[in-house]
């Protein structure tokens, strides 16, 4: 049984006048230590399937199942555990917290899951992406791909079995990324991490174990392992 | 259309219509604090009923009246008749009567019904009435009293009941609204009813065409014996007017806290808009923008919740009056003068006064951010964060020239008042708001430096952000902290003064009352009426064997230097230990006591030696019985039962001048190991069927405290206003910051925060900015209770007032403020629960 299993996934949105599909008939296997990329255009459905295995959403038709919990079958606050305890994300824009430094930031899904000894794993973890000098310095003190490492430190925090990476290096020029690729498949690989990341970057390809590629919320190649 | 209109259409209106919970709350906001002003403006006037004297009721077309302190004897009348001139003479008698004892205090007019009619719509009404055969137990009521001709009523004039026949309605012309409430009977009938038969209590003068008023006033005087008075009709009412003015304006003063308050907030609603639209700033500025379209678009913002608010605020305070008027018509009547409420009346001029301040203090309150806004460089509009930064650096700068400001205050409260106002108090007061308001950041940041380890210990990571957040939006958080802490502060002060007034009235009441029994007729006396009673019953008392002592105590209303006071008779000096009444500092009770009876002295209340600058060892002039007398002071005593001041008299010198031996009230001493009981029964056989009140001394005590909390309900309802906007303002500036961090709420979502989680950030959020406004607010606010209890009621009103803290009360308001504001939090909490952090993350 894989680490992330999604199967059949279908998911629709309703905020508009007539429904949107945003994913249909998705079906996905990632493992630890996988690195993953999705690829697609804008638009296509990588974000909303992120979405869907980090448990921020529920399908409208479909299963999505961490380490054997079927998302479905969860309310918010099961949800909300599932993801504290497995999921780490990384976003296009960071989202670091402007208020708190980056050790804080780190330390931040620790303290909201209540775990003990936040201080001596955030520093560990910066430690780890080599932002340990930077500890107590504030986001806008930072270059972008300080930050973006900084934001990979904070979805390492919790020891999670699952990282998502939306657009991880959308934002940063291409050696800064490159940099940010090379760093998120160490993490897969030495952490055992299953990493799953949603780009239209074609660089990635030297860096993930396994690209994926979407088209109108459809995915083109097979996601299921044989 | 017009460019500008689409504009104003597109990135004004269009915002505010999207956020239609916050623009509501601002918009109320506003509406409250114009209407808190619009409310006290109208109440005040109609409570004093346009200052109206009860007394004057009727006095019509007259032009002059000539009075006496203690009444005039009938004879000069007959003197002023053969005056070879076409005078009109109205003789009156003035006083006040109870219907079956209750209730307010009504005027009750004797006038010469038969052999002179009354002057103007009503003088006409009445002469109708005398025509025809009338019983002579008649009288005619305002038809506000609600009988009709020929019922009964039985009334209570000084100590007695009287039945009375109605003999008719009057009908009040227009102008005579305040005589609604009135009673008339013939001259001859009220001085029986009254006992003041052969005397007097005043002549309205109709004055011949041709000459000045003051011609024929100085023609007058030299008919009139030298202790007579003749002043232009409506004087009294001037001297309302006068001795009402500091009540009026302490009141209004009051009633602008709640626009202050507003005045951040609209401060913190266009600083908001201008933060949040820091990139469309820059992106029409880029596109060719002026600053002076980016100035104006903000400030037509605040245009547009001062032009909203005040609307409403017209329609509020037109409703919050009718509440405030018997609230202020209470207190004016147990202070200061028996004045009957009169109609509301929402006038041009006041709606335009209030929406004036309204609309001038919101956008003075705007101009700072829409400046500000208008100077942003397009490429700085796009550094997020920069700004609060800014603000964080300047915060050190600004608490220097915050302290300074302090002691700029410190010296203001130094300076003497400016005719009679208090003006230099009132400029500390608000250079004080101003200090704290920039001291403000610095308090902030030096809180979350000191509390940082100590939150995050108490109220976990949800808290520790919500400090961050709240230090990292300094601008903004110090605005509303400043806004609630002002509200705070105004409230903490006034209870600090009301509670140090209530604690030294409450020791010199029981200071003062140190007999075992009271007496006094049934109606409610006030500073302006003083019943009296049959002094038989004194003698009789002071017979009986269980009684030490009886104290004669007599109260006239008289003119003072063109204001009303009281002169009094007492006996106090001649029953040992009777009293404790406390001079001032080194006046010596005792040696003041013992040589008051011995000739023609008197002493003072404070307020009365404040008000006319009296010091022990000057000479009044009291005109008395025909002849201007000389009063040495011996000593000026707290007193607290009256703002106009009394003078008094031994009763013997009283007695001297005026020879009415009737008393107003007595007061009974009884010999030790007498059973208290027992003497009131005796006392109430002696009273028999008379109107006469006793009350014990816990009694009365009581009954004075009742009296003066009711007097300072109407300032606590100002403040609780002044906080609801506040508290309103927070909810909406909340509401404000959640929408604004919907990104960062999402994030937490993401990495792994609950729902409660969030909402317990917004509540610490909000649960934080009331700890530190009510910090803040509690010191400045002892600060104000100073300058209000040594400063602005020195100067307004000369009472002394031990300061004192009221724990209790101030403990239960700030714990109310506290969790209403903690409360305020749970609508923004629920807005930032109900995010979908997916939507907010990809908005950025």
């Amino acid at each position: 049984m894989a680490l992330l299993e999604v199967r059949d996934v279908t998911k629709v949105h309703h905020s508009g006048s007539a429904p949107v599909v945003a994913l249909q008939d998705v079906s996905l296997d990632v493992d630890g230590g996988d690195f993953v990329a999705l690829v697609g255009k804008s638009g296509c459905g990588k974000s909303t399937l992120l979405h869907l295995c980090g448990a921020m959403d529920f399908p409208s038709s479909g299963e999505v199942a961490l380490d054997g919990q079927v998302t479905t079958k969860l309310n918010d606050a099961g949800l909300t555990r599932l993801r504290r305890d497995n999921v780490g994300f990384v976003f296009q824009s960071f989202q670091l917290l402007h208020t708190l430094t980056a050790a804080e930031n780190v330390e931040l899904p620790l303290l909201l899951a209540r775990k003990p000894g936040a201080r001596k794993i955030a520093l560990e973890r910066l430690r780890w992406v080599e932002m340990k000098d930077y500890a107590d310095r504030y986001p806008h003190q930072l270059s972008g791909g300080q930050q973006q490492r900084i934001a990979i430190a904070r979805a390492l925090a919790g020891n999670p079995r699952l990282l998502l990476a939306d657009e991880p290096t959308g934002n940063l020029d291409t050696s800064t990324g490159e940099a940010v690729l090379a760093l998120l498949a160490r993490t897969a690989h030495e952490f055992g991490v299953a990493v799953l990341m949603a780009t239209h970057s074609a660089e990635s390809a030297a860096f993930v174990d396994r690209t994926l590629r979407m088209r109108d919320g459809r995915m083109e190649s097979a996601g299921v392992l044989s | 259309m017009n460019s500008h209109w689409l504009l104003f259409l597109r990135l004004i209106a269009r915002p505010l219509a999207s956020e239609a919970a916050r623009t509501s709350l601002t918009i109320f906001a506003v509406a409250l604090g114009v209407a808190v002003v619009i409310a006290i403006r109208l109440a005040g006037q109609a409570a004093a009923g346009s200052f109206h004297s009860s007394i004057e009721s009727l006095t019509g077309e007259a032009d002059l009246l000539i009075t006496s302190p203690g009444g005039l004897d009938e004879r000069v009348l007959g003197n002023l008749v053969q005056l070879p001139y076409s005078f009109h003479f109205s003789p009156r008698i003035e006083d006040f009567a109870w219907v079956n004892g209750k209730s307010e205090a009504l005027p009750f007019i004797g006038l010469d019904l038969i052999g002179d009619h009354p002057q103007g719509e009503f003088g006409a009404n009445l002469a109708r009435g005398a025509e025809s055969m009338m019983p002579a137990d008649a009288i005619w009521v305002g038809k506000a009293l609600g009988f009709h001709p020929g019922d009964h009523v039985r009334l209570l004039i000084n100590d007695a009941f009287h039945t009375f026949a109605i003999a008719g309605i009057l009908q009040a012309g227009s102008g005579q609204l305040t005589e609604q409430k009135v009673i008339v009977a013939d001259i001859g009938l009220a001085q029986k009813v009254t006992g003041k038969s052969g005397k007097l209590d005043s002549i309205a003068v109709r004055t011949p065409a041709g000459e000045s008023d003051a011609h024929w006033r100085n023609l007058l005087e030299t008919r009139l014996p030298v202790s007579a008075a003749v002043e232009p009709q409506g004087a009294r009412t001037q001297e309302n007017r006068k001795m009402l003015a500091a009540f009026r304006l302490n009141l209004r003063v009051l009633s602008y806290v709640a626009l202050i308050v507003c005045a951040f907030l609209i401060y913190n609603a266009i600083a908001v808009s201008v933060v949040r639209r820091r990139n469309e700033i820059g992106v029409i500025r880029a596109l060719g923008g002026t600053r002076l379209l980016i100035l104006g678009g903000f400030l037509v913002e605040a245009l547009l919740f001062a032009i909203a608010g005040s609307a409403a605020g017209l329609v509020i305070g037109r409703l919050m009056a009718i509440a405030a008027v018997k609230v202020i018509g209470s207190t004016v009547r147990s202070l200061y003068v028996s004045s009957q409420p009169a109609p509301i009346h929402l006038t041009f001029a006041a709606g335009i006064i209030a929406a004036g301040l309204g609309i001038g203090i919101s956008l003075l309150a705007a101009l700072a951010p829409a400046f500000a806004a208008s100077r942003v460089a397009p490429v700085d509009a796009m550094a997020r964060g920069r700004e609060e930064y800014t603000v964080a650096l300047r915060s050190r700068r600004v608490f220097l020239w915050a302290l300074l400001l302090f002691a700029v205050a410190a010296i203001l409260c130094k300076l003497p008042p400016v005719g009679g106002r208090p003006v230099f108090a009132y400029f500390a007061v608000v250079v004080l708001i101003t200090a704290m308001a920039m001291a403000t950041p610095g308090v902030i940041t030096f809180f979350a430096a000191i509390a940082n380890r100590l939150v995050e210990r108490v109220l976990r990571v949800e808290g520790l952000l919500a400090l961050r957040a709240l230090r990292q939006s300094i601008g903004r958080t110090s605005v509303l902290t400043a806004a609630l802490a002002t509200a705070v502060a105004m409230t903490a002060s006034v209870g600090i003064m009301v509670g140090s007034f209530r604690e030294t009235v409450s020791v010199w009441v029981n200071n003062q009352l140190q007999a075992d029994f009271y007496l006094r007729p049934l109606g409610i006396p006030g500073p302006d009426r003083h019943p009296t009673m049959d002094p038989s019953i004194a003698d009789r008392i002071e017979r009986l064997s269980g009684v030490a002592g009886v104290d004669r105590f007599r109260a006239y209303r008289i003119t003072y230097n063109g204001l009303p006071a009281t002169l009094a008779g007492g006996e106090s000096s001649r029953i040992e230990d009777s009293t404790t009444t406390k001079f001032l500092p080194g006046e010596n009770r005792q040696e003041i006591l013992s040589k008051l009876p011995t000739g023609d002295y008197a002493v003072v209340s404070e307020p009365f030696a404040n008000k006319h600058n009296i010091h022990t060892g000057s000479s009044l002039r009291i005109p008395l019985n025909g002849a201007i007398r000389r009063f040495e002071v011996l000593g000026i005593y707290y007193d607290y039962a009256s703002e106009a001041g009394s003078v008094v008299l031994d009763r013997r010198t009283l007695l001297k001048y005026l020879p009415d031996p009737a008393v107003s009230n007595l007061a009974v001493y009884l010999r030790q190991g007498t059973n208290p009981g027992a003497v009131r029964r005796d006392i109430d056989q002696i009273i028999g069927g008379r109107a006469v009140m006793v009350s014990s001394n816990a009694t009365l005590r009581r009954g004075a405290l009742q009296v003066f909390d009711r007097t300072f309900r109407i300032t606590y309802a100002l403040e609780a206003v002044a906080v609801i906007v506040a508290v309103m303002g927070i909810a909406g500036a909340l509401l404000a910051l959640v929408i604004d961090r919907r990104r960062e709420f999402a994030v937490l979502r993401f990495l792994g925060a609950a729902q409660p989680q969030v909402r317990r950030i917004i509540l610490c959020e909000a649960g934080l900015l009331g700890l530190l406004a009510n910090g803040i607010g509690l010191v400045l606010g002892a600060v104000l209770a100073l300058i209000l209890i040594f400063v602005v009621n020195k100067q307004s009103f000369g009472w002394t007032i031990q300061f004192h803290w009221p724990v209790a009360l101030l403990l239960a308001v700030l714990s109310g403020i506290y969790a209403t504001t903690t409360l305020a939090g749970l609508f923004p909490a629920g807005v930032a629960t109900r995010m979908d952090p997916i939507e907010a993350i990809h908005e950025e």
